[in-house]
């Protein structure tokens, strides 16, 4: 009885369902706040994300006629369980909820599913904004995702292992990754800005070019559980982040280990924030120019490096 | 105040309804559609919506999609030939929506009122919640005006 609550605890209590919905509610607030702040503005109040989550979820739902209303329906809640059960495997500071061998590579998996559904959730709406979003992300996702994989490669080499806690546990003591190899941990964060889809790589949902992208026609219940699968998925990337290159924040003071962990988070979404305020949006040539021509290059160079330090 | 569109009446949304009802009026999301004006009122819009006014505070975002947004902006005098686009934009925003009307022209036609291809004012052809006047009006005035459309919601 004791290990079922446990087991429940740490599913939907923390690090669960609920601490991760309150860390996107946070995180989302403090990414429009410092964007704000850039702007020299004040922006939204603190409950802005919720009020903007409930007002949708009482918004009318409609669809295009025609359009496969199951598949539409089942893409998005798709996509939100496939972001949640990646959480289960992502510790933070040390707390996890499951581990195995070989996690990493589900959790990589798990995070890049939703692309393929934004994409189809665009395809099948029946607007011609919707299918080129859904095309553009497509794109994109070739463009981002082999050198963020390839970014992710250096740590499991570097800590032995496929296991995001045990990769984790390896940089106590040492010197962490993102030290060891700068280059990779600023492709990764490239390749998050890309999965999630935030302002210099906005390409698939650029407002003043395909109005809302895949989700153009989408509304109410649908519309608002795609907001929360970037939104989540944003503070699960950070977190990945930190877990691979930056220790995952576990010192010999346990009680320090939540503080560094959310510092470390911050400066990771301070960086977000930053790169969506300075730099304007790629068209998407220049991103599959760079994906290949350069990042790819970099990552395998950084691989090649990690090899011959001696892994 | 007409209240464009009802929510179906479940038993949670109505259990729910104060915290629904706080929500909508913290979370304004526009749309803009110039209907046939001059496009004054529009910079005058879009001059709103700049850090120096700051509408985020309110919880306004401008939405390109109209099925994303709670509230038509809409500028200038129907013309014959947006009358139908009109009718169409309103029609796919789901519901609860509200319309705000910016400039003297979308008020009563303003200074086009009475020419050939015009039909008059936006509340000709959809229902309409705030009349904001000027030619154009200011930004603050914009303001103002969705800021008493959120009183009513
Ligand atoms: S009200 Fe004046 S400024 Fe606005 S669209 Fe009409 S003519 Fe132009």
């Amino acid at each position: 009885m004791a290990e079922l609550l446990s087991a429940l605890f740490t599913w939907f209590v923390f690090p669960g369902f609920i601490f991760l919905l309150l860390c996107t509610w946070a995180f989302d607030w403090l990414d429009r706040r410092i964007i704000a702040r850039f702007h020299g503005r004040v922006g939204p109040p603190w409950f802005q994300p919720l009020a903007d989550w409930i007002k949708l979820l009482a918004k009318e739902d409609i669809l295009s006629t025609g359009i496969n209303e199951r598949l539409a329906a089942i893409l998005p809640m798709l996509s939100f369980a496939m972001v949640l059960a990646a959480s289960l495997y992502i510790p933070v500071a040390g707390y996890t909820a499951a581990a195995f061998e070989g996690d990493l590579i589900v959790v990589l998996f798990l995070l890049s599913m939703p692309a393929l559904a934004y994409f189809l959730a665009g395809w099948i709406s029946g607007g011609a904004y919707g299918i080129m979003g859904g095309n553009r992300a497509l794109l994109q996702y070739f463009s981002y995702e082999v050198p963020f994989l390839m970014a992710m490669v250096g740590p499991a080499i570097l800590g032995n292992s496929w296991s995001i806690s045990q990769i984790a546990q390896q940089q106590t003591g040492t010197l962490w990754y993102a030290f060891v190899q700068p280059v990779g941990f600023i492709l990764a964060i490239i390749g998050l800005i890309g999965k999630l889809k935030r302002d210099p790589l906005d390409i698939p949902k650029a407002k003043s070019e395909v109005v809302g992208g895949s989700l153009t026609e989408y509304s109410g219940r649908k519309l608002v559980l795609w907001h929360l699968t970037m939104e989540m998925q944003a503070v699960l990337g950070i977190f990945l982040l930190i877990n691979t290159f930056l220790g995952g924040a576990i010192t010999a003071m346990v009680g320090l280990n939540i503080l560094l962990f959310f510092l470390m988070a911050m400066v990771i979404l301070l960086s977000l924030s930053t790169a969506s305020v300075i730099y304007a949006r790629l068209r998407i040539d220049q991103l599959a120019y760079l994906g290949w021509r350069v990042f790819a290059p970099l990552a395998l160079l950084q691989i090649a490096f990690v090899v011959w330090m001696g892994g | 105040m007409t209240m464009s569109g009802t929510t179906s009446g479940t038993l949670l949304t109505r259990w729910a309804a104060p915290m629904v009802r706080w929500a909508r009026r913290k979370s304004p999301w526009v749309l803009h559609y110039n209907t046939g004006g001059c496009n004054g009122c529009d910079i005058e819009i879009l001059a709103a919506l700049t850090p120096r006014y700051d509408v985020e505070r309110l919880g306004i975002l401008k939405e390109a999609a109209p099925r994303h947004a709670d509230i038509l902006l809409c500028t200038g005098p129907v013309t014959l030939q947006s009358r139908d686009r009109l009718r169409r934009i309103y029609a796919q925003m789901a519901a609860p929506k509200w319309v705000a009307v910016i400039g003297s022209c979308g008020c009563s036609g303003g200074v086009f009122q009475g020419g050939p291809n015009v039909m008059g004012g936006i509340d000709q052809v959809i229902p309409v919640d705030v009349f904001i006047p000027g030619c154009p009006c200011r930004p603050e005035a914009v303001i103002d005006g969705l800021a008493q459309l959120l009183e009513m919601i």
